[in-house]
């Protein structure tokens, strides 16, 4: 589950999951929300697996999200569909998509960056809940 | 995180002047200095720009104060409106964050021999060829492309490497902040994950804030300084806003990672993980001014082939070459840079890397580094207003000099959240509402054309009246636009 919360000039995603893989994987939903309004759209035709290092949970969060921005601004790749695994030492993920068609995804934001404003992943007594700021 | 109004105080210094003193926070090494009317400051109270302001006075070396132009509101590390200079003798430091992701995001100002009446019969034609032909929005890449030499030497050198494929004139380097060159500026520096981003995005010109206008201007309050300009009432302009696309975000990106741990390595405190610096004189400092130079240099590239699209479509919608349509940049200034500067400080001359984040350089008349053409007059600052109101044409005056670091404000500033932008927008359709106006917008998103609605903005006349009594920069032509293209 996620929702968009209020800054400014850019955006914030709060991200709520019962446990940290589903927090990640739906960060991951969240993140593409942003950039093709109707992420439902968006076919399962390729695979890309992700291997992250890192054990501070916040920068992992930055990390993930600034991977798939990457894949996105390089390879026009975008990803409805998430497998992710956190470790102690960083996690593993399975993001399934396709490239960005501008015929049947329709644009939304083109997002600049992650930032560290506001970063935040924290464990609550219903589960998992993230804030991050992207700049847009 | 959530917005919150500033609780802390804010003092009044006089008419256009609030200070936040330095005794607010404990670690806090100057005052933070706001420029506003009364009307604009209860905006700015309203979120947590006035708190970014005091956070950037805690870094190391800042000299004079942190300063705000009436145009601030919430960032992250810095406001947006923030100018702060910091003298590496005094261990002054060099933050990523203090330039903003998009390095050298600024606005140029082409002018024309056209008149509103000659646009207005072809203006809908116009806009649809400017929106087919310039690559706006998510996923759009550019019709130029760089391979990996020719890519380092755009960033070494900036447009004037566009020379050998004829896309710039040495009129457009002559107009252009710097000639278009930051020296130091050092492409091996710069990642390959930046270049990769960067290497299709030249001549493309995002989506957000950025657009490509026509404009009309509306008003001439400086005719002097106007006719410098090439500038009259009712004459068509085109007015671009774009910045270092995905390189420029990258080379920021690396930089903070880089920057991750380093204030504990200087012992520097942050009250914020966005505001991660260097000392100027470290090697991470270094490292960042080098990519960051380049970065603007690739900025001032792309700039000038958005120009450079936009006089090819000119030129065919009226049939006439761009040279016949004198079709020639006014100006070309950043507003997201650091730039190492001379000023006084204190009675006494000092070189300080001046922080401009969503700031405009605003030299007074006679300063050197103004173009020859201009030196009488100041600086030409072009300020990018919102689409369905008005920008703004002003010259730097010497009061910047004595007060702001030589800088002035960069647009309107936003008013309105996203979030609340497109919720105020429910059940209208902004473009119709744009063409009651007079306006014909396209964007390829109807969320970002919502998101920028004019009312999202502050009303840019005010925050210019501020900079214009405050002594910092004086009015010179007000634009309106008649045609935009977004993202």
């Amino acid at each position: 589950m996620f929702e968009v919360f209020e800054h400014t000039a850019d955006v914030g995603l709060r991200i709520r999951a019962a446990d940290l893989n589903q927090l990640f994987a739906e960060a991951g939903r969240a993140f593409f929300s942003l950039i093709v309004e109707n992420l439902e759209a968006v076919r399962p035709a390729t695979e890309v697996t992700f291997h992250l290092q890192g054990q501070d949970l916040e920068y992992l969060l930055f990390d993930w999200l600034n991977e798939l921005l990457y894949c996105f601004e390089t390879q026009h790749l975008i990803f409805n569909d998430f497998q992710v695994e956190v470790s102690p030492s960083g996690l593993t993920a399975v993001a399934r998509g396709e490239r960005f068609d501008p015929s049947r995804h329709q644009p939304d934001h083109e997002v600049k960056a992650i930032t560290y404003h506001g970063l935040r992943v924290r464990q609550e007594e219903q589960g998992w809940m993230a804030e991050v700021i992207v700049d847009i | 995180m959530t917005k919150g109004v500033f609780q802390g105080p804010l003092l009044r210094v006089n008419d256009y002047l609030w200070r936040i003193p330095r005794s607010y926070k404990p670690g806090m090494r100057v005052d933070g200095l706001i420029y506003a009317d009364d009307y604009l400051i209860e905006q700015i109270r309203n979120d947590q720009a006035p708190e970014q302001v005091a956070n950037v006075a805690f870094l190391p070396g800042i000299q004079y104060a942190s300063l705000a132009m009436p145009d601030i509101h919430w960032g992250y590390g810095f406001c947006i409106g923030g100018v702060c200079a910091t003298d590496p003798e005094e261990g002054g430091v060099i933050s990523p964050g203090g330039v903003g992701y998009d390095i050298n995001c600024g606005v140029r100002l082409v002018r024309s021999n056209l008149y509103f009446k000659d646009v207005q019969p072809h203006l809908k034609a116009l806009i649809e060829e400017l929106f087919r032909q310039v690559p706006t929005g998510v996923g759009r890449t550019g019709k130029y492309h760089f391979d990996r030499q020719e890519l380092r030497k755009l960033l070494a050198e900036g447009p004037r490497a566009l020379k050998d494929r004829g896309l710039v004139t040495d009129a457009d380097l002559e107009h252009t902040e710097a000639h278009g060159k930051l020296e130091g500026a050092d492409p091996n520096l710069v990642s390959d994950r930046a270049l990769e981003r960067g290497s299709e995005q030249c001549g493309t010109l995002g989506s957000g804030n950025h657009f490509l206008e026509v404009q009309v201007v509306d008003a001439v309050f400086d005719e002097e300084a106007a006719r410098s300009m090439g500038l009259e009432k009712d004459m068509i302009c085109v007015m671009i806003h774009s910045g270092s696309r995905g390189l420029g975000y990258q080379v920021c990106d690396d930089a903070l990672h880089a920057l991750r741990n380093v204030p504990q390595k200087y012992g520097i405190e942050l009250p914020d993980r966005q505001l991660a610096c260097a000392p100027v004189n470290s090697p991470e400092g270094q490292r960042y001014i080098g990519a960051m130079r380049a970065a603007a240099n690739f900025a001032w590239c792309n700039r000038q082939l958005l120009m450079w699209q936009a006089r090819e479509v000119f030129s065919t919608v009226f049939g006439r070459s761009w040279q016949d349509l004198q079709m020639n940049l006014v100006y070309d200034v950043c507003h997201n840079i650091a730039k190492f500067e001379e000023h006084t400080v204190g009675g006494k001359r000092r070189k300080v890397w001046v922080h401009r984040k969503g700031a405009t350089r605003a030299f007074p008349p006679g300063h050197p580094e103004i173009p020859a053409c201009y030196r009488q007059i100041g600086q030409p600052v072009i300020i990018p207003g919102d689409m369905g109101r008005a920008s703004w044409v002003l010259v730097g005056q010497a009061g910047s000099m004595e007060q702001t670091f030589g800088t002035t404000c960069h647009g309107a500033g936003r008013a309105l959240s996203r979030t609340a932008a497109v919720q105020a927008s429910k059940g209208r359709r902004i473009d119709q509402e744009l063409a009651s106006r007079g306006i014909v917008a396209r964007a390829r998103s109807w969320k970002g054309l919502a998101e920028e609605q004019p009312d999202a903005y502050k009303d840019v006349d005010h925050v210019v009246e501020v900079v214009h009594r405050a002594g910092i920069s004086r009015k010179v032509v007000r634009l309106r636009p008649i045609g935009v293209i977004k993202g």
